[in-house]
């Protein structure tokens, strides 16, 4: 079970690569993390990603471009947002968050690899800077046959369960019932013949 | 002579350009998505796309987004494509409408002074506003079925309990 939850992973902090130059007082600096908020993978259920790119260094970044490539299209349907993105300039000390709603289309596990972030460090720079994000890790997809079995609230079997125990209750009623009134109608209709 | 002219041409364009880079007649075609069952998860998900037509034909201008006193620069995932997310913890989140307002680079501008001077920030006008409809998530059950199945038999050995003491009293 344990696999199967995939924790908030705040990575943003372990897992960025950067490479670092030498001049960085006047660079950008991006920590660019990837964020899973489920507690459960299920297959053909949602599964909210957030990709979130703070610039930490002293100058704008420019044309930040971020594209996660790590869903394939026949395992994944991407159902809200793009999985590929611009940003024209990211001032220091702003944040862009960036949210991608996906569904997996068949159970088993999945690695969640890293997004891929090109940036220029700077308005001058020519050399565009490479940074991956932060990875999620492996998370186990369960069939959605499982997770019903296990979490939905079963009312269909209650409701069969509930048909099955009517017989054995609805049977003595009816039978109490209708000796019931049988008798009662006797005692009225004796009282009737006492009083006239 | 002819060079410096041509220079001074040209930058006489970039600033042309510049001052012409404001998106006038801003037309906004939004969809959103909210996620429908949030029993897996922590948070909700907040997605709005919206497609920017400028009436002097700008192409992809840069955008930043305000929502609730909070500003970011907005993702473009297309040609004249936008959008704006977030996340919400599943027990915070809000339900109906969330307006977003979108400013161009002059009007963000203006937002970030009056941001800065603690000013109203609903005097600083928009380009556009998106809105996005949150109508709630599943979250489960009310009561557990298990529950209710109890509470059903608890009823009906009650009703047969008092029915039987009655007759034997």
């Amino acid at each position: 079970m344990k696999s199967l939850y995939v924790a908030v992973l705040l990575l943003a902090a372990s897992g960025l690569v950067m490479s670092a130059e030498e001049d960085s007082s006047s660079q950008a600096k991006l920590l660019v993390s990837k964020q899973i908020f489920n507690k459960y993978l299920v297959e053909d259920m949602d599964i909210v990603l957030k990709y979130s790119i703070y610039n930490v260094g002293s100058s704008a970044a420019v044309n930040v471009a971020l594209k996660d490539s790590s869903f394939p299209a026949d395992s994944f349907t991407v159902v809200g947002g793009s999985l590929e993105l611009n940003v024209d300039r990211i001032p220091p000390g702003a944040n862009v968050s960036h949210v991608v709603v996906v569904r997996p289309r068949k159970p088993g596990y999945f690695n969640f690899s890293s997004a891929e972030v090109n940036y220029l460090p700077s308005d001058e720079a020519k050399q565009p800077q490479y940074a991956v994000s932060s990875e999620p890790g492996e998370g186990g997809i369960i069939a959605f046959r499982d997770f019903d079995k296990k979490f939905s609230p079963h009312v269909l079997d209650w409701a069969f369960f509930a048909v099955m125990t009517l017989p054995c209750l609805l049977i003595p009623f009816l039978l109490w019932w209708s000796s019931k009134s049988k008798y009662e109608a006797l005692v009225k209709g004796g009282k009737k013949e006492k009083s006239t | 002579m002819e060079k410096l002219f041509c220079l001074l041409a040209v930058l006489s364009l970039a600033g042309l350009s510049a001052a012409s880079s404001a998106c006038t007649k801003p037309e906004v075609s939004a969809q959103s998505y909210t996620t429908p069952d949030a029993t897996i998860l922590t948070n909700i998900g907040f997605v709005a796309e919206f497609t920017l037509t400028c009436g002097n034909g700008i192409q992809n201008p840069p955008l930043f987004a305000e929502l609730g006193g909070k500003t970011q620069p907005v993702a473009r995932i297309g040609a004249n494509k936008y959008q704006v997310s977030w996340v919400e913890d599943v027990k915070k989140a809000r339900r109906g409408d969330y307006t977003i307002n979108i400013y161009d680079e002059e009007n963000y501008a203006a937002l970030r002074k009056a941001i800065r001077n603690n000013e109203d920030i609903s005097t600083v006008k928009p380009l556009a506003a998106v809105v996005l409809n949150y109508p709630g998530a599943y979250q489960g059950p009310w009561v557990n079925s298990e529950f209710m199945a109890f509470a059903l038999s608890i009823a009906v050995w009650y009703a047969a309990f008092s029915a039987k003491s009655k007759l034997l009293a």
